[in-house]
Formats: structure tokens, sequence, C-alpha cells
């Protein structure tokens, strides 16, 4: 009778099963599959800490470019308010969304951690199979690391050795991060036959960031100046920027020679739900329109205007909000990052302002644009099966122009100033070139009818005149290379984590608020506080969870409570 | 053979030829042939009689050959069921006296003859026994104070004075103590009078009035220490809690149906049910060990006795959904005031899309294109283009809605709730003989919900038999087989048809120009749905539950006390359901998909009990029940879910999973657990004064880890009947009382899944597989930690404490039974969520919390004779519970749950508190002027020292106040408190029965009291600024303003904040007590006259009411809120209420 109480759990397996080769390479796509951090539950997308998809988007589109004032939360005043929360940095340690993206995380690093514990026990790998397999699984978890750290600084580090999972954060974690990375830059091969893979080059360019980070200049620039000479994508191509601007934000056009290190989204892959299509995103389509949700995410009037130039083509550093982008030139890369009025919206027809807007007051008047696909593709790239809209089109965890943006600052640091503005003006000599303007339609009524040869605002952008950052000084070099990180990758999720490394957040975003709280209401009144606000809070319930005898293992952060 | 005595004593075979006390004989055949036997003590007072029971086949050749030498006979009553009487009394031959005839007829309150009635003159030996057709004729000796006593057992003894009467009809009333009532506990039967442990017993009768296809749901109110919360929704499985809640996630009680356990009697037919118990103590429901803590509810089935009886019963019913203003909706003009009124308080210009511009809002004839007028070329039904089953998505995109504005109003509530029909037919053949007996009845069950496309539809056949192949070896089965089809709703859900009834705005037409759906695709018009469209698309789905239950049994006397009892019974499931979803064009986000789903599940489990009972009864007042037993449970289930996708067509015969031209995915899962047990109990009673019990049950389960796999379960309890005691013979008015106490600890693993012990790994498309090689359309295998194990995890134990009293009064007239309990349940088995650093995979479950419970449960039942034809009858029963969370986890005091629309949670389950408690701001008012916030904000930069400080995030005059709990100066989230909880203090119910001659009235009210409700509809309708949605009556006119500070909701603006709709707060609190009047019933029997002449044994008519009124001051549509989830209930975000029910009936037996 015995055996009759001894049963195996169905579908699933045991360890001993999983302990070998091809059991190590399911756990380490597994890796992979985590850095979405989605899943689909009872018909809702949801995410792997089981709160909402969005929660955790991995393009931060909430934590870098929401909170970074690139853009509104955006929709209803009411609509998922732990966003407002943070937008306007109320968001306390019980904020919901701050609880999943810690465990989301973490899922990743655990993920990265079963394939580092089991990896010994496998007998049917060759030594250089499982440095391979290590190699990645190292570049992976410190790409998981590296999101922690940049969200709540000090946190634990947990590895494969590790047993008490109430580790204390009491540590500055960037050189585990960085040894992470090493070991990655030094064992991955410098191709991968399956493009989703990282190679080495891509290890150089997340350790290299890594470095800017900690203000590592010497060592960013050692591999910067290796990477920009030799760096190639995990299929081989040199790194080199797209002639069109919109390359990197289609489906079609990705994993080309911009891609550095991306998430692989796709759509309609018989998995029966939009979980790895995007779905970090699905809110963010515009509204009343042609897409079935809804109007999160809508640009600022503060990044609008960055985008004036003056009749030089060049930015307007600091005075950009005393401009008007109906009088001025514009930089085009404007109207593929932004959705406004009267503007070709990719081939869904001339975006009608505020009819596509949710709540205008509340949020402003414009779209996003760069994580929308096209209508023509849309049978191949568009998933429908959740309740909101689904899409193939990668995210870009780190593309070239921004390495090439990371290397000039890093020259600018280093009093190499001319490198620095060559660096910058790659950057804007793609955005100059024609391919990277909007079109007018050839036809309103027909937006897939292609376009004419009529650009369709008045676009003027230029490289700055050779010699301008070593005449005006590092300062300037620096502010101009910033303001070119805040053109060329708006809305990507960046633009709050550079704030707090440049150590400008306090000032930049309350200089914002008090522009973009008297045009709309969301942020009106808000407030950053210098010294807090850079990090996140840890969450409470993260805290409660690891205590010990009633003493704290985790430690809040400065200012929370 | 059977002469020869051999009495039961074996410990003394010199005292073999002895006589033994009738009584005691009577006692040793009960046991022996499992009857019962009732008798007045009067009659067998002192009286001795020696017969070889072992040698005797029946229960009836012992009575024959035990009665023989006395002026006795019995009658057997019903199966089991023997009536000891007198014999005709012999005529006296009282010739001094002048004697005179009298004659007359005994009946019983239905007016059915009543035979073998003593009818004897008082203080005489004169007396006679009523022939078969209820008369009797007696000489009286005339005195002229002659006084007739009739007397019967069962029934009450009544005296007629005869006076000059010469014919004397005596009608008697049942005897209603239900001492000797025979009752079915834990593997065995005891009387009620030898109960130690807390057990009720629920009147069958009461219990079915209730019009309800769910057992479950008639049992609210009907038993003490059961909590039942249901819905109005046809067929949904209410929740039942026996005293209390006892752990974090399944608190379904057991069912153990004719010796079967399961966990559900969702398909158990009402009018098959002939008794049911619920063990509610470890005293009585220990002996179900791991699955006991929960509480047992035991249940038979009904079985055929005597001549051949065929009995209908049938109702038909009318359904009527709550009138009125269901939801206190604004209508569409108010609608635009009070977005107006919004505008002006948020200083926004009076400028709309939909309302236009100017002082007062203009209601638009066009709602799409939006805000057009009447003749605008823009509106020309030429332009009109909806295609609502389009496949395409640029189809979609070149819709040319035109939807015209409702300007009076839709009743969403009213457009998918309707009057509907139900009813139910039953029909049973039943016999019986010596030789066996049979049971089969055949139920129909048809009960439309008055929400459009839900109701339960159902079939049911039962044949239950028992063949007695011997004296000593009886066989039989009991089964069911139902066929049910059951669609329902979510509810409590914002996104759920009610949810959306509420939310989906009153201008928005049910249907466009063209008659397809209107919908808030527009704008201003929110993002609802349409709740007509929604359901309309389930039209055509369906779905089928079969499912067998039952047993097969074998019973054999051993030997001279024992009984062995074999049942091997369980059940077989199946069904499935298919649902197409239909691509949305009308709502604001629509999901363009069409896809057909199909479910088909199978699950079994079986159930092997063997058990060996002992009885004795050693020196005549020693009285011993020894049961042990074996058990074997075995459950599996498999469930396949295959979805499709792209249709050619959505016509319902074409469409399933092999039609789709788009992506197909298939999903299973799978189940199987394992119990094995060994049983023992033990029942001592010393000379019907002094009752022990004992119980002791191991548990093995396949859910265990090697480490823990089995698990004791011990229980004790012991019972004093102190009225036998020689101090209280003489209190006449007290005719039995008992105290009763018990210890015992029951234990539960429900909740576990079957791979708790391991760690394991799988696949998931969702969050494992990955499209590694960039191909835009698939993905690869991936694997991820699917369980994190604990091989530790060991048997949680329910301790459990009783003492009660049992009391009968008045010869039955008063019951009383009463009890206290405490349960603590340690090692609490819950899966506490793990620190983020394990990852997300499921945590298993640990023996890692704590919880209390504490509580009274009471009955009390009075049956009064007020005249001689009206009686009344009375039942209360009350419930209350005290459940205190004593610990989480280490170092967790808490875990929280169901932020819906706010920042926070609504719910915390905390150290100290009872579970599932509302959690939040507590208001203490309105901010009246900027002053007050000045005010409040300076006091705060003193207290704090910190000239920046505010004293509450965003306050404003209009916005709520809150409370300063920890007076540190500041609102933040440290002020937040336990705002209520949904657990009842008290829940009740009270029957009450009146008869009057053939009419008979009955009146079911049920009510709770001491709970909380979280009316998170008022978050939707209260509120201008929460979503864009329908709005209240108190959104409009009472509201804060400047000049109206005395409001309920506050000063409606655009943007919702901390201060009012951003945070959970005591806004939505509300009491939570109600009384309803679950049930009134007219009946009217025919008289036994007119059944004779249509040879109908009975026939009788009623009609009646079902939730005739509720007494509540709950603002919501329905206080009976309830929530499957035992962590987060007591939400309302939308229900389905129950609705008025008026049906007509009758009971046919021939």
């Amino acid at each position: 009778c015995k055996n009759f109480l001894d049963r195996v759990p169905p579908s699933s397996l045991k360890e001993n099963l999983v302990a070998n080769k091809k059991g190590i390479n399911a756990l380490l796509i597994g890796v992979y599959g985590a850095l979405d951090g989605q899943d689909f539950t009872d018909g809702d997308m949801t995410n792997l800490s089981g709160g909402a998809g969005f929660a955790v988007s991995p393009d931060n589109w909430i934590y870098g470019s929401v909170c970074g004032g690139d853009a509104h939360k955006g929709s209803d005043h009411f609509d998922a308010p732990p966003i407002l929360d943070l937008a306007r940095y109320t968001a306390g340690a019980t904020n919901s969304f701050l609880n999943d993206k810690w465990r989301v995380d973490y899922e990743g690093v655990t993920r990265c951690n079963t394939v580092l514990r089991l990896l010994p026990q496998v007998t049917d790998m060759t030594d250089e199979e499982k440095t391979e397999v290590e190699a990645e699984t190292h570049f992976l978890r410190a790409h998981y690391y590296s999101d922690l750290k940049k969200m709540f600084n000090m946190v634990p580090w947990i590895d494969e050795t590790t047993t008490d999972m109430k580790t204390p954060n009491n540590k500055d974690i960037w050189p585990n991060i960085e040894a992470d990375f090493q070991f990655a830059w030094e064992k991955l091969p410098l191709t991968q036959s399956e493009v989703g893979r990282p190679n080495k080059w891509a290890a150089a360019c997340y350790l290299a960031k890594t470095y800017m980070y900690e203000h590592k200049y010497p060592e960013a620039e050692a591999l910067f100046d290796q990477i920009l000479v030799s760096g190639v994508t995990s299929k081989g191509e040199h790194y080199q920027l797209r002639n069109r601007f919109e390359d990197n934000f289609d489906a079609a056009t990705e994993n080309t020679s911009e891609c550095v290190f991306a998430i692989q989204f796709d759509a309609n892959d018989n998995s029966g739900t939009s979980a790895n299509a995007n779905q970090g995103e699905m809110l963010n389509y515009p509204y009343n329109g042609p897409f079935s949700c809804c109007g999160f995410f809508q640009p600022t009037q503060d990044l609008v205007n960055s985008y004036i130039t003056d009749a030089q083509g060049l930015p307007y550093l600091d005075d950009y909000n005393n401009h008007s982008i109906t009088t001025e030139t514009l930089d085009p890369r404007l109207d593929w990052t932004v959705g406004r009025q009267g503007i070709p919206y990719l081939d869904w027809g001339v975006h009608p302002g505020d009819a596509w807007i949710r709540e205008a007051s509340t949020a402003g008047h414009y779209s996003p644009k760069k994580n929308v696909y096209w209508q023509a593709t849309q049978d191949k790239y568009y998933d429908p099966r959740g309740w909101a809209p689904g899409n193939a089109i990668n995210y870009n965890l780190i593309r070239y122009a921004d390495i090439l943006l990371l290397a000039a600052e890093c020259a600018a640091q280093l009093d190499n100033p001319d490198k620095a503005q060559a660096l910058v003006d790659s950057v804007r000599g793609r955005a100059a070139r024609p391919e990277s303007e909007v079109y007018l339609y050839k036809d309103d009524s027909a937006p897939m009818g292609g376009f004419q040869d009529v650009p369709a605002a008045n676009y003027n952008i230029a490289r700055y005149p050779a010699g301008t950052f070593s005449t005006k000084g590092k300062d300037f070099a620096l502010k101009a290379i910033y303001f070119e990180r805040k053109l060329e990758l708006a809305m990507e999720g960046h633009r709050f984590f550079d704030l707090v490394r440049w150590g400008i957040a306090s000032e930049t975003l309350n200089a914002y608020f008090a522009f973009e709280g008297n045009l709309t209401l969301d942020v009106q009144g808000a407030d950053f506080t210098k010294g807090t606000n850079e990090y996140f809070a840890i969450p409470q319930r993260q805290i409660d969870l690891t205590t010990n005898g009633g003493t704290n293992t985790l430690q809040q952060n400065n200012g929370y409570h | 053979p059977c002469a020869i005595a051999i009495p039961a004593s074996v410990l003394h075979p010199q005292e073999q030829q002895e006589e033994v006390l009738l009584k005691q004989l009577f006692r040793q055949t009960e046991v022996k042939f499992g009857v019962s036997i009732a008798y007045k003590s009067e009659l067998v007072k002192d009286q001795k009689a020696k017969v070889d029971l072992a040698a005797c086949k029946s229960p009836e050749e012992v009575l024959d050959k035990v009665l023989a030498p006395f002026n006795l006979s019995y009658q057997k009553v019903r199966e089991h069921f023997y009536l000891i009487i007198a014999k005709e009394v012999t005529h006296t031959s009282a010739s001094d006296a002048v004697q005179r005839p009298v004659h007359g007829k005994v009946t019983d309150a239905k007016g059915a003859a009543l035979p073998g009635v003593t009818v004897r003159v008082k203080g005489t030996a004169t007396g006679a026994v009523t022939a078969p057709d209820g008369t009797y004729t007696l000489n009286i000796p005339g005195t002229g104070n002659d006084v007739l006593e009739i007397s019967f057992v069962g029934y009450e003894t009544k005296s007629v004075t005869v006076g000059s009467q010469s014919e004397i009809n005596i009608t008697l009333t049942e005897n209603t103590s239900t001492l000797n009532e025979v009752i079915v506990t834990g593997y065995t039967t005891q009387r009620k009078k030898d109960l130690t442990g807390a057990v009720t017993v629920i009147d069958i009768g009461e219990m079915v009035k209730q019009p309800s296809g769910q057992v479950t749901s008639q049992l609210q109110g009907q038993a003490s220490g059961v909590t039942v919360i249901g819905s109005g929704q046809p067929g949904q499985e209410p929740v039942v809690r026996i005293r209390g809640v006892n752990t974090f996630d399944n608190n379904t009680p057991l069912y153990v149906v004719d010796g079967v356990p399961t966990q559900s009697i969702n398909d158990l037919n009402p009018n098959d049910v002939a008794s049911m118990q619920v063990l509610k103590d470890a005293g009585a429901a220990s002996i179900y060990g791991s699955r006991a803590s929960n509480g047992v509810i035991i249940i038979t089935t009904k079985r055929g006795t005597g001549k051949v009886k065929v009995k209908y019963d049938a109702f038909y019913g009318r359904q009527y959904p709550k009138g009125g203003n269901a939801f206190h909706t604004l209508n569409s003009q108010e609608m635009a005031n009070l977005r107006w009124l919004s505008y002006k308080n948020t200083g926004t210009p009076l400028s709309d899309t939909l309302y236009g511009n100017g002082a007062t809002p203009r209601l638009p004839d066009y709602l799409q294109p939006v805000g057009l007028m009447e003749g605008d070329p823009r509106v020309n039904p030429d332009l009109y283009y909806v295609n609502p089953n389009y496949t395409d998505q640029n189809d979609y995109n070149s819709f040319y809605y035109i939807t015209r504005a409702n300007k009076t109003g839709t009743d969403w509530f009213h457009e998918i709730f309707k009057p509907a029909n139900m009813t139910s037919h039953n029909l049973s053949v039943s016999g019986g003989s010596d030789r066996g007996n049979y049971l089969f009845s055949l139920n129909y069950y048809n009960q439309q919900g008055t929400l459009t496309n839900t109701y339960l539809k159902r079939y049911i056949i039962r044949s239950n038999s028992q063949f007695n192949l011997s004296k000593n070896i009886r066989v039989g089965e009991n089964l069911s087989f139902s066929v049910t089809d059951n669609p329902v709703v979510d509810l409590l859900t914002a996104s759920g048809a009610v949810g959306m009834a509420i939310r989906e705005q009153p201008i928005i037409p049910v249907y466009d120009i063209k008659g397809n759906f209107g919908g808030s695709n527009g704008i201003g018009l929110g993002d609802a749905m349409n709740p007509v469209a929604m359901q309309y698309r389930t039209r055509n789905d369906r779905g089928q539950v079969n499912r067998v239950f039952g047993n097969i049994y074998a019973d054999v006397d051993l030997l001279e006390h024992f009984t062995l009892h074999s049942s091997f019974g369980g059940e077989v499931n199946s069904g499935w359901r298919h649902n197409f979803t239909y691509p949305q064009y009308e709502n604001k986000e629509n999901a363009g998909v069409n896809s057909y789903t199909e479910t088909t599940d199978f699950a079994h489990n079986w159930t092997w009990t063997n058990t060996l009972n002992y009885h004795n009864t050693f020196s005549k007042v020693h009285n011993l029940n020894v049961l042990v037993g074996t058990e074997a449970y075995d459950e599996r289930t498999r469930e396949q879910i295959g979805t499709t996708q792209d249709f050619f067509s959505f016509d319902p015969d074409y469409v399933d999973n092999g039609t789709g031209a788009g992506g197909q995915t298939i999903r299973s899962t799978r189940y199987s657990a394992g119990l094995l047990s060994l049983i023992a109990r033990v029942d001592y009673s010393f000379n019907d004064k002094y009752l022990i019990s004992g119980t002791l049950r191991r548990d093995g389960s396949s859910k265990f880890g090697a480490n823990n796999r089995y698990g004791l379960f011990p229980a004790a309890s012991a019972g004093w009947r102190i009225s036998q005691e020689a101090f209280l013979k003489d209190v006449r008015w007290l005719t039995d009382l008992k105290i009763r106490g018990g210890w015992g600890i029951m234990g539960n693993q429900l909740s576990l899944t079957p791979g708790n012990a391991f760690t394991l790994y799988g696949g998931n498309k969702n969050t494992s597989y990955y499209d590694l090689q960039g191909t835009n359309n698939s993905v690869l295998l991936g694997f991820q930690q699917v369980q994190i194990g604990n091989p530790d995890a060991k048997w949680e134990s329910d301790i459990n404490t009783n003492i009660g009293v049992d009391a009968t009064l008045f010869g039955g007239k008063l019951e009383v039974s009463a009890d206290y309990f405490q349960k603590n349940i340690k090692d609490l088995l819950y899966n506490s969520e793990l620190p983020g650093t394990y990852g997300t995979a499921p945590a298993p479950y640990s023996n890692v919390a704590n919880m209390k419970n504490q509580g009274v449960d009471l009955t009390i039942t009075s049956h009064t004779d007020i005249t001689k034809d009206l009686k009344f009858d009375a039942t209360v029963t009350l419930t209350t519970f005290k459940n205190r969370i004593v610990k989480i986890a280490k170092g967790v005091d808490y875990f929280d749950s169901q932020a819906r629309n706010f920042s926070e949670s609504i719910i915390r389950n905390a150290v100290g508190q009872p579970i599932s408690s509302f959690y939040g701001y507590k208001i203490t008012g309105f901010w009246n002027s900027q002053d007050e916030v000045d005010k409040a904000d300076q006091e705060a930069q003193t207290k704090t020292n910190d000239p920046g400080a505010t004293f509450q995030e965003a306050a404003a005059p209009g916005r709520f106040r809150y409370a300063d709990l920890n007076h540190d100066g500041v609102i933040n989230s440290d002020d937040r408190t336990f705002l209520g909880n949904p657990n009842p203090k008290v829940s009740y119910g009270i029957n009450l029965g009146l008869t009057y001659k053939q009419f008979d009235f009955s009146m079911f009210l049920f009510g709770v009291h001491g709970n909380q409700i979280w009316n998170q509809v008022r978050w939707w309708t209260d509120f201008a600024s929460s979503f864009d949605g329908a709005k209240s009556k108190t959104a409009l006119y009472d509201s804060w303003l400047p000049d109206r500070t005395n409001a309920k909701a506050p000063i409606q603006e655009g943007e919702g904040s901390f201060s009012t709709n951003s945070v959970p707060n005591s806004y939505y609190v509300e009491s939570g007590a109600y009384l309803r009047c679950k049930n009134v019933q007219l009946g009217y029997t025919f008289p036994q006259q007119f059944g004779n002449r249509i040879h109908i044994e009975r026939l009788r008519i009623y009609v009646q009411a079902a939730n005739l009124f509720t007494i509540t001051k709950y603002s919501g549509i329905d206080p009976e809120i309830g929530g499957s989830d035992v962590r987060s209930f007591g939400i309302d975000e939308g229900t389905y209420p129950s609705q008025r029910q008026f049906l007509a009936g009758l009971n046919l037996t021939f």
C-alpha cells in the first residue's frame, strides 16, 4: 500500500530530468523568457509577479520615460494610479508596481542561478558548451541586476551559491555586475547562430555602460575604443547606425547593424496569448483611434519642445521651452518619436490631435509612436490576442546609437571634445539623412498608399559646426551630449536613469514639473526630492518578508519610510 | 429455537437463564439489528424476559418472543423503527357501576387514522386500543366525572372529560421530542440523546422549502454553526463555512453522502435528501481526520419502505429582479449636469465634445459621430457601415458608426435583468419489505436566471436499493446520475456583466441606428462595455456536466455482536463546455479576435471503506460500541482546453476546434492524490447517564513528503445526562438535560498541490518560451521552476474544544441546544509569500500560520398547540464566530490583496485581525475651507519641524479629511487602520410554522449582523473623477459644495486624488447587516376523504414567495456579498442580486 501514496506530480519535471544538456539549454532559454517579465493568466495580460503586465515592462517606459519627463502616464487620471504616484514622485514603499518590478527582476536572477546551480551536475556537455552556457547566463544575470541597481540602488546580491535568501542589501553590487559582464565579455563567442543570444561585443557594450554608471571613464574608454573599431552584432555585422531612424522601431528591420542586444518579441506565436508580443506596452496606443487600447504614455510638451531647432539646425539646449514648434524648425526625430496632430502617424492616417487623446487635461495632446506597428504589416506583427494590442517590435536594450552617445560622454569626461563631438555628430548625421524624415501621404484618405516627397514638417537638423565642443568647453559638450541622448533615445526608457547618473535629476525634473504642470493636471504640483527620489523605494513588502526575528534584513533607501 | 434465553452478558455465563429487563433487551435488539425501538417507560417498567437474541433472525422475531408474555405488541412505524404499544386491554367487569359505551376515532394532526392507540379511563384498568381505522369503543364507568386518557407512543398524551358525550373524536399531536431519533454520524449511527459531540440535525422538511437547485443554498440559516453566503445566480454554489474560517485557502466542508466523502453536493437532488447532520466539533468530526477541519456534513438519501408509493412534487414560479433605479443612476441630462458641475469645481472651461459649450450642457442627438444634431449630413444612414461579424482589422478600421443618444437614459440593469421562470418536477417510486427496499427518483429542475443567458438546467435520476440476502447479510447501492448545464457570469468584479451594467453610461443606447450594438466607442462615453452585448454573445455557449455519484455496500452480521460493513463508492464527473468569443466593435476598447474554446474534463474519485463494529452491553448498565476500520481514497482529474481562432463563419453549427483557420492552442491539466486511513472509535455509556466517546484516525496523504506522510487525529468527548440523576427525576418539565464536552484535533490538507514536496521544472509558452531566433512569430521551448518544493510540510492541527448543553423541556415542546467552541489551528498550512529573492515560482505550503476561532452556536425549537386546530412551531438558529489570525509566517505579519482601482490594497490579512479585514484611511469629515487646510499644514510644520510639511497630500476644500491616527502630525501610510471585516458576528435563521386544520403556513427569515461590506460600486458611481462611467444621484445631489457641506460624497472634480478616491478609505465601508424573508409558504392539504375518493393518499397544494423582502441599511443592490476567496471577500463590485420568486406547487402521493 505504500506505493499508493507515492505519486509523481504530473506535467512537470523533477531536477534529475533537467540536469542534462537538453534540460540546461531549455532552462537557459527560460532565462531569456523572463526578459519581458510577462505572463498571461485568465485572459488577462499579467506579469510574472501576478500584477499588470505593464508594471514591469522591460523597456522601463514607466520608470525611465514617464518618471524621466519624456511622457505622461496618459489615459484617464484614474487609470493605473500607481503610475501616477511614480510620475509625481509620491510613490512610497507600498507602491505595488515597485514590488512587481523587484520580484520580476529577481525571477530573472533566480532563473540564472538555477542554470548555474544545475550546470555542475550535467555530465553530457563538454567544457566549452558549459562555458558558453555560463557566459550567457552571467550576461543575463548582470542585465537583471543592472536593472535592479538602477531602480533601487542598494539591492541584495543573490547568486547560485546563496542559501539564505534573506541577504542584506548593504553592499554596492556594481562590482558584481561588472564581474558578470566581464566573464561574458571574455567567454562569449564572436557571433551566435541564434540572433537573440548576446555575443562578446554585446557584453562589451553592457560592460562599458556599467563603467559609465560607475563613472569609471578610463575603463569605459578602453572598451568603447575596441567596440567602435571591431564591434559586431551577434550575426557578425559591424555595428553601424541604420540610415533610417525608424528602422529601429519596426519589426521588419530589427536585429540589424544597430542592434547590440534586444528583447525578441513576436506576434501570433501559437501561445494563444499576447504574452510574448511586447505586452508591457499594451496600453501605449492612441485612444479612440484604430487601436483597441488605451491612450497611455503620452509624450510631454517638454519633450516635444526639445526637438525645436534653431536656424543652424541645432537644438536649444537651455530655453527650448521658450520656443514654439509651430513657428520654428524641427528635428525630424520628433515625428518618429511623437504622434502629433497633422503629421502622418506611420501608415494609420494623419494624427487627428485630441480626437485620439483620452483626457488632454490630464496628459496633453500627443501619442507615443516608437512602439507602434505599421498598418501595412499588421497581419504579421500585430497580435490581437490580449484585450490590448500586442506587437512583434523588438525592444533594443542597447542600440548602437546609445553606445555612440555613451562613448561621446566618456570622451567628453576625459577631456577629448573633438572625439566626443564626432560621435555626437554621427548620431545627428543619421537623423539628418532624408530617410529619417517623415513625409506627407500621397493621399490622406489612403494612408497605406505611400508618401510624397514633401516633408511633413519644417525639418532642419545639422551636425555641430566643427570645433564647437572644444571651443565651448567640457560643460557645454556634456550638456549637448545629454541633450542628444534625450532626443535620440526619448521614449525608450533611459531618461530617468541618465538624469540620475548625471546627477541632475532634481533640477531637471523640478524644472520639468514647473513647466509641464502648468499645462496638464497629472504633474501639477509634483515635486522631486533631491537625495531621495534618485532611487525608488525598496518595496515595503520585501522588507517585511525578509525580517529576521523582528530585525529588518533590507534597509530602506534614504528618505522613504 | 429462539425460545431458550441466553442473555447478552458473556462475562457472567451463570446468568444465562436469568431474565433481563425489557429495556435492555430492546437496546440489545436495537444494536444487533441496527434498528430503533421506542417505548413508553411505564409500559415496560421493571418487566423482565428472557430471549436468546443470537438465535433470532430479525427484530420482529425478538419482539414477538419478548412481548408475548405481556400485554404488549409492537408496530413497525417505518424501516428500522419500531414502537412498543399496549395490547387491547381486556374489559374489566365493572358490574357495580352504570356502564355506558363511548366510541370515537383517533386521528393525527393531518386527519389520518391512528391505529393501536391506547384509550383508557383515567384511574381505572378500563381501556381499549384503536382499530386499524382508528376507531375505538369502550364502556365507561359512568361516574359522571370520567376522564379519557389517550396515549400513543410518539404522540402527546391527551386527557378528555367525557361528560355526557357518547362520541369522542380525538386528534393526537406528535410528541416532537427527538431524543430517540437515530442519526447518522461518523461511520456509525447514534441516538440523539447519546451524542457527545456537537452535531446539528437539520430539519429537511423546512430546508427543502427554499426554491433552489442546491442543497447548500437551502442550508442557509437552517443549521447553527453553519454560515452560507450565496447570490441570486442559478446554480452557483454558495460559500459554506462551518464555524468560521479555518485556513487561508479552501474552507469547503467535507460532505459525506451515504458514507461516501465528496467536496461538492452541488448536483444532489434536494428531494432525495432523507437526513442531514452537521458535525461541528472534533468530538463528532475528528474521525474524518485530515478532512475534518472545515467541518463535516453527513447526508443520507431516501430509502423505500412499506407498500409501493408514488410521489410527485412540483412547482412552477416566476422570478422578478429588483425594480426601480437599482444603482441610483443619474439620467442622461443629469449625467451632463454632473460633468458641468465637476468642470465648474475644477475650473475647467464649460466645453465638451459631447455636451457642447455654454452655461448648461445640451444633450446631442447623436453620440456617433460625436455631438451631432438631427439633420447633419454626417448622420445620413447611407454612410453607416458596421459589420458586427468582421474578421479583418482593415474592415473594422473602415466602420462608420451612427448612434443616437438615449436622452432619457438606458436602464442597463433592467436591460440585462428580466423576469424569468423556474420550475421543478420530482417523481419518486419507492417501497420495501423485509426482503429489501428500493427508491427510484427523477428530477427535472430548470431555473432561468433573471440575468439573461444564465440558467441552471438539470436532470437527476437516483436509484437506491437494498437486498436482504439473508437475516444477516444485506447488500445495496445508492446511485445518482445528473446532467447539468449551468452558464454563469463573473460576479463582484467591475469587468463582469453586472459591473458593466453599473458602469455603462445611460446616454448610450443598447442598439445603434441599424440595430447593431451601441457602446462606449465614442467620445466622453467612458470605457465600459455594453452588458447586453456581452450576454448576447454567450447565447450559443453550451456545456454539460455529467456526474455519477454513489456506492455499493454490504453489511454482514457476524457472531453475536459484530457487524462488518464494506462500502465502495465515489464519483465520475465528465463534462464539456464550449464558448465562442465574438469580435467586439461597439466598445471603447474592443478585442478584435474571434475564437472558439472547448473544455473537456474528466474526474473521478473512489473511496473504499471497511469497518467492523462491535456492540455489547455488560452487567445491564455498561454499553460499549467499538468500531475499527480502514479507508482508501483516490482522486484523479484531467482537463483539456483547446482554442482555435479566425473563423470563416460564426455560425454556431460551423464553429469548432476543427474549423478555425487561425492559431490553435491546447492545454492540459492533471491531478492525482490519495489518502490511506485507519479509523477507530469507542462509545461507552454507563446506565444511559454517563457517555464517553473516543475517536482516532491515522491518515496518510500522497501530498506530503515521505518524512511527514502520516498524521494522527485523536478526539475525546463525554456527556452527562443530568436529567437521569435521581435529584432531577422529579423535575417533570425537564424531559432531558445533557452536558457535553469534547476535545480533539482535526486536520486539513485540501489546498496542498500534489507536487508540494518537490522542486519542479516545466515550460510555459507565455513565461519561459522565447523567440531566440528572432522569427517574430514563433517561440522555442524554455523551462523555468514551476514549484518550489517543501519536503518537510507536515499536518496542520485544528485543536478544537467544545462545551455544549442539550435540553428538552415539557416533553419536547421546547428543545435547546447550545455550544461554545474554540478552535486553535496550529501549524496551519499556507503558501505564504516568499521574499522576492526566491523568484516567482509558486511557494510551497509550509506549516507557518496560526488561526483562532471561537463562538457560540444555538438552536431553539418549540412546538405549541395554541388551540386544538392551531399549532405553532418555531426554530431559531444562531451562529456566532470570531476569527483571529494569530500568525502568518515567521517575520510576516500581514498580506494584502485587492487593490482594485486604488494604489493601495483594500484588504489586509493581519495578525490579530479577522481574515479579510478592510484596511485604509479613516475619514473624519470634509475639509470645509482652505483655512482649515492651511491651519492643518501649519500644525504639521510645527509638529514635524519641517517648514515644507503638509498635513495631508492633496487636501483641499470638499475633499476628505483623514484621521491622524498615529498623531505624528501628518497623514501617511502609517495612518491606515482596520475599517471593518466581512465576517458576520452573528447569523441567524428563524423558521416559523403554523397549521390550522388543513392549512399550513410557514415563514423563514434569515439575517446576519455585525459584518461590513466594502461597497466598491460607490467608487465607480459616486466620484465624477473615477472612470468616465455612469454616476449616482449621490454624486450630483449629495456631494460637497461650499453651500452644501453636510454632504455624503466629496466635491465632484475632474481629477481624483489621495484625498478623494485614489486610496482605500472608510467611504466605502458599510454595515452588511440584513434580515431577509427568505421564504413564505401557504399550503392546503386536501382532507383524507377527498383523497380516498380519487385514490390519492395525500394531496397538498401551496403557494410560496421567496426573498419577499430584505431589511437592510446597506445602500448596494444586495447585502449578501460573498466571494470565494476567503482571504479577500466582502467586496461588492456588482453582484447578482437575489430575486423575488413567486411559486405555486403541489405534493402528491399515491
